[in-house]
């Protein structure tokens, strides 16, 4: 099919190039830090993979929706709702309730979400100002179901997430699996899929997807409804890490932010239709353990801020350099 | 498979038509954009459907297809009533549109599309091949694949919808010449299955040469239904323009350039990657020179190194007998090279009034705080009047017709003030009246002195307006006619890399 025998390779590199520099960056940050501390091990893997596991789901979700040509701000109103609904609802009831209950959520929050994407498309009212009004009403309602932080969650649930009941440990098979497993599933069903091309179409042109007869409705609906099934999913795993629920409004907010953060890095472009779920998650943990490399190489923590967001701009600009480059070559 | 004798067309008492519309009507508003239209079809029948720009054709079709909903009117297909609320129910009910755009999705590569709208990607492989296309790459992603064969791969796909009635909203517009040829003999083998096709074009030529019936639309009404012939195109043309006088037969004049005219714009063995292969050109004051070529012939990239849009790999541009170094195209409209490009909207500001859009180049030169000066004002208002811009939908320029657009893009450069105008195919898919009101426009402007440098795919027009035509071939100039010379058969030939180089370029 290619022209010459060299074009595969070089077609693979321009297509997924980001997402293997992404994957790259992350790999060589993890080297690093095994290096600035006495000793890496099992403890510290599961430590990175269960504590990037709130940030990984909240970026699934919000690149889905992105890919889809919108965005949503209300996901960090989301985590704590449902951090404070799960945390609230599932203390000291068995393992067996408490899986029901998390079942629950999750679909309710689909319907929720799913609900604010037909709103959108319903009023022609921008995503990012619908969406940041759902946000500040689903941090009300966490503030409501839970005033203060507490509640708790069961010992198996924990285990779920973290490895370990009590949420400290060194397996890191549970919380490996929760971060490839939905990832591949997610990334698989918007390719492979109609739904998922839709997906992907409609963010891209809505026009023309119309135009060549796709539902351009459904798919955004769709997209809405997996972003907040996805938000829920990380308000359960930080129910799951913390043992409990946390409705404070700054915790969603600054989660809202990373995840976008996390997309941008990740190769999703927020004018829709370009990009993949693989690379956000691996932009995810990035944006995760920096911290631990901060504190580790003896930088104020006030400060890990300020390289974040220097990463983030760096990024970018190598980025578009190349991308100018590549259309000089041409 | 409902494959009806290939039968000539005739008009059968008996049966229903294929695709009936009666009294269908659309406003926006307080604009009617189509009062009252019929449309018949009957099987295997090639149709025509006609118009100048505004008359009501797209919003015709966006109604049978599905994409808009109509306000009145019955639509039946082989006698069954229809009302497609999206572009699918159309598909199902058997009527198959390609329209202008491309309805392609540009991040997803050509068998992510296929899958996307339940295709068979076999059948669509297979009419590929019959319209030149076998060796697509379904891996290519669309944004990558350039305009003609989005447009074809559009027709492929439609083609394996297997629909009753396909309908072509301006298929032609940006296709070369052998494409185009592709495209006409698809049509007729759709014809003798016994389906049908309903045909939208600017190009009266092809449908003397391929159309059975035509259906003639002005202001939003039926005027005309009639089967062209080759004697009655002037006929047609009255039918399209009402009492407006055909402005667009222009007389096939000479237009001598004064020896001794300044050579404004030169290139010497320009160079760009693969695309220009050594150009030499020269263009002097007062010129209309034609640029012929089939499509990626590095025609684009040429008006790109000219326009300062990119830089050369090679040789040089002389303005004025200077050298360009352009790092923009700011550079070269100071120079007073200024392009035209062929996508009006790349060149529009299309959410901004047509007066801002009309001077946005004199931004750099406003000195002062507050808005533009009084003659710049001036400038502005002469260029509306100059180019009769219908400015009732002034508020945004993306509202404007077609042909009021280019209008605006045109007028910019008056406003502005230039020497060398370089033209993209500035004509692509606008009517004739407001092709001929561009076209007088291009000649007045090159006897007030200006140069101008013209590339458009509509091979006919070319000794028309040209005062001498470049033939392009494989990134090089291959031949250099006179007008009179300059028939639609010689640049054909020309452009085919079929004649006699003279010995230009490399």
């Amino acid at each position: 099919m290619f022209a010459t025998p060299a074009a595969p390779a070089r077609l693979w590199l321009r297509r997924h190039g980001w997402t293997a520099g992404v994957w790259l960056l992350l790999v060589v940050l993890v080297a690093w830090y095994a290096t600035l501390i006495p000793k890496f091990g099992s403890f510290q893997v599961t430590s990175i993979a269960k504590n990037s596991l709130p940030i990984v789901f909240l970026s699934i979700g919000q690149a889905v929706v992105v890919i889809g040509g919108g965005i949503d701000l209300g996901v960090g109103g989301m985590l704590i709702m449902t951090n404070a609904a799960a945390a609230q609802l599932m203390d000291g009831q068995s393992l067996g309730v408490v899986l029901l209950i998390a079942v629950g959520v999750l679909a309710a929050t689909a319907l929720l979400n799913g609900l604010v994407g037909w709103i959108i498309n319903v009023s022609k009212v921008p995503d990012i100002v619908v969406t940041l009004a759902t946000g500040f009403i689903y941090s009300g309602f966490a503030l409501m179901i839970l005033p203060s932080p507490g509640g708790g969650t069961a010992g198996g649930f924990r285990y779920l997430f973290t490895g370990s009941d009590s949420g400290i440990g060194t397996n890191f098979w549970p919380a490996v699996v929760m971060v490839t497993l939905p990832t591949a599933l997610v990334a698989q069903w918007l390719i492979r899929t109609r739904t998922g091309l839709s997906i992907y179409a409609t963010g891209s042109d809505r026009n023309a997807s119309f135009l060549s007869g796709v539902r351009t409705f459904r798919a955004k609906v769709v997209a809405y409804a997996v972003g907040g099934a996805f938000a829920a999913l990380a308000g359960l795993a930080t129910t799951a890490l913390t043992g409990s629920g946390d409705p404070r409004f700054s915790i969603g907010a600054n989660a809202m932010l990373n995840s976008v953060a996390a997309i941008v890095l990740g190769g999703i472009a927020l004018t829709g239709g370009i990009g993949s779920v693989v690379g956000a998650v691996a932009a995810a943990i990035i944006l995760f353990t920096l911290n631990p490399i901060l504190t580790a190489i003896g930088f104020d923590p006030n400060t890990s801020q300020v390289i974040k967001g220097g990463l983030i701009v760096a990024v970018m600009m190598v980025a578009g350099l190349l991308e100018l480059r590549r259309r000089r070559r041409e | 498979m409902p494959d009806a004798a290939p039968g000539p067309g005739n008009p059968v008492t008996g049966p229903p038509p294929l695709l009936s519309a009666r009294g269908v009507a659309k406003r926006y508003g307080s604009v009617v954009a189509l009062r009252s239209a019929d449309l018949v079809v009957q099987p295997g029948e090639i149709h025509a459907l006609l118009g100048a720009n505004g008359a009501g054709k797209s919003t015709l079709v966006k109604i049978l297809a599905g994409v808009i909903a109509g306000d009145a009117g019955e639509i039946a297909v082989n006698g069954a009533p229809v009302r497609p609320r999206a572009p699918s129910d159309a598909m199902a009910a058997g009527l198959a549109t390609v329209f202008q755009d491309p309805a392609l999705i540009p991040d997803l590569d050509v068998g992510q599309n296929l899958r996307l709208t339940r295709v068979d990607e076999a059948a669509v492989r297979e009419w590929l091949g019959r319209i030149g296309l076998g060796d697509l790459d379904f891996d290519a992603k669309v944004r990558e694949l350039p305009l003609p064969v989005l447009r074809l791969l559009d027709l492929a796909r439609a083609l394996a919808h297997d629909p009753q009635l396909l309908m072509l909203d301006e298929i032609t517009a940006a296709l070369p010449a052998d494409q185009a040829e592709h495209v006409f003999a698809v049509m007729r083998e759709w014809k003798a299955r016994g389906r049908s096709v309903l045909f939208i074009t600017h190009r009266l030529a092809e449908v003397m040469r391929i159309c059975d019936m035509a259906t003639v639309l002005r202001d939003g009404g039926n005027v005309a239904t009639v089967a062209p012939s080759a004697g009655d195109q002037q006929d047609l043309v009255a039918a399209m323009l009402g009492d407006v006088v055909d402005e667009a037969a222009a007389e096939t004049a000479t237009h001598a350039v004064p020896p001794g005219a300044p050579v404004v714009l030169e290139t010497r063995d320009l160079r760009s990657t693969d695309r220009v292969n050594g150009v030499s050109l020269r263009l002097q004051a007062g010129e209309i020179l034609g640029i012929a070529a089939l499509e990626g012939q590095g025609q684009d990239r040429l008006f790109d190194l000219l326009a300062g849009d990119r830089r050369p790999d090679g040789g040089e541009i002389l303005v004025n007998g200077q050298t360009l170094h352009a790092r923009s195209p700011y550079d070269a409209i100071r120079q007073g090279v200024v392009l035209v490009p062929a996508d009006r909207l790349m060149a529009l500001l299309p959410q901004r009034s047509v007066r801002e859009n009309l001077a946005a180049p004199l931004y750099n030169t406003v000195g002062r705080w507050f808005g533009l000066a009084r003659d710049e004002k001036e400038r502005v208002q002469r260029a509306i009047d100059r180019l009769s811009i219908d400015t009732r939908a002034q508020r945004q320029a993306r509202r404007l017709s077609g042909g009021n657009q280019q209008k605006v893009v045109v007028g910019r450069w008056l406003a502005a003030g230039f020497r060398t105008l370089l033209c993209f195919d500035p004509t692509r898919g606008i009517d004739i009246q407001t092709k001929a009101q561009i076209y007088d426009l291009l000649r007045e402007l090159a006897d007030e002195g200006a140069a101008v440098l013209l590339y458009t795919s509509e091979l006919q027009e070319i000794p028309l307006v040209c005062d001498r035509v470049l033939v392009l071939y494989g990134g090089a100039v291959v031949d250099e006619m006179a007008p009179l010379a300059a028939t639609e058969e010689a640049l054909l030939t020309a452009a085919h890399g079929l004649a006699r180089p003279v010995g230009r370029g490399g």
